[in-house]
């Protein structure tokens, strides 16, 4: 983290980000990553509606939106793990038609043999984990385990 | 058939399963653009001219230029598709392809909750 944080700080000195997480997986993560950067930055928050939740005719949409507004500013996305990279292109999508200086982002953990989607503006990784399913550090199974302070592997659970 | 938004193909698709329904269904929940079937890429042509062997992935992805094949043979069975696949890359090497494995549609499953059949 120490070092996600002063990488990020030494790219973005003089530039005061605002480091967007998604809910809810990602507040960990960003809690921890935003200590770990010594420079100015903002923090929000988005939630998206999930595929398992859909209705018939419904899409990916925002079920809550930035309080700021990113124009003009330079934006970070922290995201918990980016496997697919269906979310994070909706987002990036979404986010740059509000003209942000720069839109990049930050994984916590990466899956890159799983991308669906390519062209994906992923700047900084923590760590590309095989193909297991974890849980703690905000990462989830049906709403459990979020808040065990480490990440595990729920096995059997994938 | 679902009332796609992001597909951007003419006509209907006709997907020849389940899991390429899903994965249409997930791209246009996602609004990633795609098209069904738009390319046949020829491998191998008799002397004639005619075509001996050709390749069509399942969808495009304009806005990506990405190619994506889908398989639901068991990973001892894909030699062949894996040939195909090397043999597209040998002779259109410009092209971006992907192959997702029955392992890897699982996973999409899993992560998405799909309604696959299988």
């Amino acid at each position: 983290m120490a070092e996600l944080g002063a990488e990020i700080a030494r790219d973005y000195a003089g530039r005061e980000p605002v480091l967007v997480a998604s809910l809810k997986t990602s507040v960990f993560f960003l809690a921890d990553l935003s200590r770990a950067i010594p420079i100015p930055h903002a923090i929000d928050f988005i939630a998206l509606a999930g595929y398992a939740g859909r209705t018939p005719r419904s899409g990916v949409r925002l079920i809550k939106d930035l309080d700021v507004s990113i124009e003009g500013r330079d934006v970070l996305l922290v995201e918990d793990v980016v496997d697919t990279g269906l979310t994070l292109n909706y987002v990036c999508r979404t986010f740059a038609l509000r003209n942000p200086t720069s839109l990049e982002a930050v994984a916590f953990l990466d899956r890159p043999y799983r991308r669906l989607v390519d062209d994906l503006p992923v700047r900084y990784v923590g760590f590309t984990v095989p193909d297991e399913f974890f849980v703690g550090y905000g990462f989830d199974l049906d709403e459990r385990y979020r808040y065990l302070p480490d990440l595990h592997l729920a096995q059997g659970a994938s | 058939m679902p009332d796609f938004q992001a597909y951007c193909g003419r006509g209907v698709p006709r997907f020849a399963n389940d899991v390429e329904l899903e994965c249409a269904k997930l791209l246009d929940y996602y609004r990633v653009p795609w098209d069904y079937e738009p390319t046949t890429f020829v491998l191998e042509r008799a002397a004639d001219g005619s075509v001996l062997e050709a390749f069509k992935p399942d969808f495009y992805l304009p806005e990506q230029d990405l190619y994506l094949e889908l398989t639901v043979m068991k990973q001892s069975l894909v030699t062949r598709k894996n040939r195909k696949l090397r043999k597209l890359r040998q002779l259109y090497p410009d092209i971006r392809i992907k192959l997702f494995y029955k392992r890897d549609i699982q996973r999409l499953a899993e992560r998405f909750r799909l309604d696959l059949a299988s």
